[in-house]
């Protein structure tokens, strides 16, 4: 049941964050191997999506210490999402896509706390609040981190339109 | 207000969470500012197009290891607790005397090694003696000078209760 519940969003996480679809496999694997081992631990008082969340992340994070996948490239971008992007919505141009397929690698440029953060609220949708919760910080130390990592990216999206313009 | 300033507040001027007043001097800087305003520009597409980053389905075959995971921890708790960190030093330890008794059992100068193993177990077998031998003469002799010294006392005794 947890598996129907919470693979997609385990996995989409993942994949998000590492950028490469077969390390996501694994890392989702590892991440419900430690959820087996750590649910004698869960206070049933606490939200459980949030502390599921927060015990992906954790590896997450943990495991890009411990590899450092930034020196790896990510996935280009067409390989998986773009196939997936193009059926949900046959009408969006190819401008649209270009600028997410430099998000998407422009997510391996921020810092792993704040990739984190930005997936949680701007791609998974979720509030400050939530996402506070789940990196267990401050609302306001998340808000500062999300706005520094909205802008960098907002940059390579600024830089690439204007080296575009030059040519 | 300048260029740095505005880039500090201009994701929450995205978001409208801006002061009134605040707000009013973004805008003004904005109307002057082209690259300022390009990043803006930019930051509205980079929010719409996150927002809209499509979501993978995990494969298949994902999904059967994920329902197998409890199955497969049982099996590898055993192994788990063999490679503890803990562990570690004791698996090497038992690693090195592993492949010395190996050595032993399979060399070829087995006897010597036993000979030799023998001639100084009893070499220090027999220093053991000796020096169990001295200890027990060293214990004879502070017996006698202890009552040597008790003799002494005694004698000492007679003559302090004359000298009052």
């Amino acid at each position: 049941m947890l598996v129907d519940l919470y693979s997609k969003k385990i996995f989409n996480m993942s994949y998000q964050f590492a950028g490469s679809f077969q390390e996501a496999e694994d890392l989702t694997q590892d991440i419900f191997v430690k959820l087996h081992h750590s649910l004698s631990k869960y206070d049933f008082g606490k939200n459980f999506t949030a502390w599921f969340l927060t015990l992906a992340k954790n590896h997450l994070i943990d495991e890009y210490r411990r590899t450092k996948w930034e020196k790896k490239q990510r996935d280009d971008f067409d390989e998986h999402v773009r196939t997936e992007a193009s059926a949900d919505d046959p009408e969006h141009g190819l401008a649209e896509e270009e600028n997410r397929a430099l998000l998407w690698s422009g997510l391996n440029d921020l810092p792993n706390d704040m990739r984190m953060a930005v997936i949680l609220k701007e791609i998974q949708g979720k509030t400050y609040e939530e996402t506070a919760e789940i990196l267990g910080l401050p609302v306001g130390t998340v808000k500062s981190r999300i706005n520094r990592g909205r802008l960098q990216l907002a940059k390579i999206l600024r830089d690439r339109k204007e080296s575009a313009h030059d040519l | 207000m300048t260029c740095d300033r505005i880039e500090e507040l201009m994701a929450a001027f995205a978001d409208g969470e801006l002061r009134p007043e605040e707000r009013a001097e973004v805008e003004r800087h904005l109307r002057d500012c082209p690259s300022c305003l390009a990043l803006l520009d930019s930051l509205r597409t980079a929010d719409a197009a996150l927002a809209r980053f499509p979501e993978v389905e995990p494969p298949a075959a994902l999904r059967e290891k994920l329902y197998a995971v409890p199955a497969r921890r049982k099996f590898r708790f055993g192994l788990d607790v063999l490679l503890r960190p803990a562990l570690q030093p004791v698996l090497a330890a038992g690693l090195f005397l592993l492949t010395l008794f190996t050595f032993y059992m399979f060399s070829p100068a087995k006897a010597e090694i036993n000979k030799a193993v023998s001639r100084q177990f009893h070499l220090g077998y027999s220093r053991i003696e000796k020096l169990y031998a001295k200890a027990g003469s060293i214990t004879d002799s502070l017996g006698g000078f202890a009552d040597n010294v008790l003799v002494s006392l005694k004698k000492v005794n007679p003559l302090s209760k004359s000298d009052e």
